[in-house]
């Protein structure tokens, strides 16, 4: 069974810069790579300011945030991902760009090394066919922030060899998450569940249910949510729930998937959320509508 | 600073009639419990007094609050005794031709002045209104169960509400300590219209192998904020009344989404009913209800 101990993660926005702190702080070492250093200084700053909140918190100790930084290495070399056990990509979700780079990796690491992919618009199956060796490719979907939520899924491509499945589940759980098979579908389990539900949620807010407040408010009081779905929507970023649901869409024609027509216009005025400082929520503090 | 105290008529003695009739005793109102017979007054009064007793040694309120809110508390089966009722709180049977009819019976024996409000969570306040004379009086106020545990109450206006009768309901709801939100009314107002198909997916997605029980319900804790798995919370709520509810939203929205999987049938069927039987998606040892 491979264990994973030496794991390269290709990209350190958000989701890559998350998904190597959670690799790290299970002892192990990661690489990073990107395209140039100045992201990936970002990157590295964005997980020390998260372990810094840990540690005021008390969650991390110095010693662990100091472990992490140190498991940490970035590159823009192509070539410094030679010898890596496991291939985490999470670049941005364009297929073209996924592809390319997953080809170039694979010609470095060789055929023994698991590649996976963070997606969660594009196919699995269909990046893994692009790839010498596609039985070692395989899904493996964090949710955003990765250091706090649990889940991650792993998705199985009609290529994917059962061993890779079970030995990338026995990672999940290694590194202190909790992992759930899925397969390779639109939205996978978790996305194929919330997307009909964030839509239904903005358009009817669209037509005039109830004020955005007050949906969010509901559903926190009501239904005991962390979160209500429009400022869960504002965290995302509406341009990314847009791009999720509208390749969902795209893929199985599904009317619950086809996004509401406010998300576009939100996108096209500039309101993506917590990022521009407008959405649903946001930015709205002196009234006014998204 | 102390509102002035009102008296309000509570229609129902079931689980939703005894948690608002501690809402309204708690919150310092003479509150009047209705129900067709002795039996069922006596129990619905049983459950508020039992209730606010448990506060009081849990210390949420100190035995002289708890007192006087029993003190408030009286119950009848005669329609008469609610005559000086200054709001109504509608909370018996989801059935329109019943709270229609009781509205119109009050007609005759409140004032003009009394508030009529329906606990309806899936019906049209709309429709409910169009029994009373006076549908302006009329304001939808949907409690979440147990209501005297939870603050969420979801108002909503029919056609006819005025907008007088929805400003002094907002002022009670906001005197008994609850959040309001304000919604229009259409099936299902806000939490049942989002929570019903947001259900039935997560049935129809193990109906069609997307993970297990579970599976999903651990991708759901893992992955998003939602307190429980939705097959947990169909297990707390009753598949039955799971399907009670979804019914009503599909015979009004005609939307497929609404109607509930066939699953739901079959595990109807075979007694299946949730936590209240000892089976419904995962299996218990014991069929007490959470927090009864």
């Amino acid at each position: 069974m491979r264990t994973f101990q030496r794991v390269a993660v290709l990209g350190m926005g958000t989701m890559g810069g998350g998904i190597a702190q959670v690799v790290a702080a299970s002892g192990r070492d990661v690489v990073v790579l990107e395209t140039d250093q100045q992201r990936l200084d970002r990157g590295r700053a964005a997980v020390e300011t998260f372990l810094d909140g840990g540690l005021q918190r008390g969650k991390v100790t110095a010693a662990d945030r100091e472990a992490v930084l140190a498991r940490i290495t970035g590159t823009t070399d192509v070539a410094d991902l030679a010898g890596v056990d496991l291939v985490i990509e999470a670049v941005v979700e364009q297929h073209e760009v996924k592809a390319e780079l997953l080809g170039r990796v694979a010609e470095v690491v060789g055929e023994d090394t698991v590649l996976t992919t963070n997606t969660s618009a594009l196919s699995v199956t269909d990046l893994a066919a692009h790839l010498p060796a596609p039985q070692r490719m395989a899904g493996l979907h964090f949710f955003n922030p990765a250091p706090v939520m649990a889940a991650v899924e792993v998705v199985r491509a009609l290529q994917t060899d059962a061993d890779v499945a079970a030995d990338l589940v026995a990672f999940v759980e290694a590194i202190g998450k909790v992992p759930v098979e899925v397969k390779d579908r639109p939205g996978f389990l978790v996305n194929r569940l919330l997307m009909p539900y964030l839509n239904d949620v903005v358009q009817e807010y669209d037509d005039g249910l109830a004020s955005a407040e007050d949906i969010d408010v509901a559903i926190r009081l009501g239904l005991g949510y962390r979160l209500g779905p429009l400022e869960m929507l504002d965290l995302i970023g509406i341009d990314v729930h847009r791009q999720a649901t509208e390749a969902a869409y795209r893929a199985t024609l599904d009317p619950q998937f086809a996004p509401p027509p406010l998300l576009a216009q939100m996108v096209a005025a500039g309101h993506l959320g917590t990022k521009s400082g407008r959405g649903f929520r946001v930015g709205l503090e002196q009234g006014g509508t998204p | 600073m102390t509102a002035p105290q009102l008296t309000v008529a509570v229609l129902g003695g079931g689980t939703m009639g005894a948690g608002i009739a501690v809402v309204a005793a708690r919150g310092g109102h003479r509150t009047v419990l209705r129900d067709l017979t002795d039996e069922a007054v006596q129990r619905g009064l049983d459950t508020a007094e039992s209730f606010l007793r448990k506060s009081a040694s849990l210390g949420k309120l100190t035995t002289e609050q708890a007192d006087a809110a029993v003190a408030n508390l009286s119950g009848t089966t005669d329609v008469a005794d609610l005559a000086p009722a200054d709001i109504v709180v509608e909370a018996v049977f989801e059935d329109l031709q019943l709270k229609k009819d009781l509205f119109a019976e009050l007609d005759d024996v409140v004032s003009r002045d009394t508030l009529f409000h329906t606990n309806t969570s899936t019906l049209s306040v709309t429709a409910i209104a169009a029994g009373s004379r006076h549908p302006e009086r009329v304001v939808g106020t949907h409690y979440c169960n147990p209501a005297q545990l939870m603050k969420l109450v979801e108002v909503a206006e029919g056609r006819h509400t005025s907008s007088e009768a929805t400003r002094r309901s907002l002022e009670y709801l906001a005197g008994v300590g609850k959040t309001t939100v304000i919604t229009k009314d259409r099936p299902g107002f806000i939490l049942n219209r989002f929570l019903i198909p947001w259900e039935n997916n997560c049935i129809r997605a193990l109906e069609a192998g997307l993970g297990t029980v579970e599976s999903i319900d651990r991708a759901v804790l893992g992955a998003l904020p939602h307190p429980m798995g939705p097959f947990q919370l169909l297990d707390v709520v009753g598949l039955d009344v799971h399907k009670a509810v979804s019914m009503r939203l599909y015979e009004q929205l005609r939307e497929p989404r609404f109607a509930p999987p066939p699953l739901v049938d079959r595990m109807i069927a075979a007694g299946d009913l949730g936590r209240k039987t000892g089976r419904g998606f995962y299996t218990y040892e014991s069929t007490k209800a959470f927090g009864a």
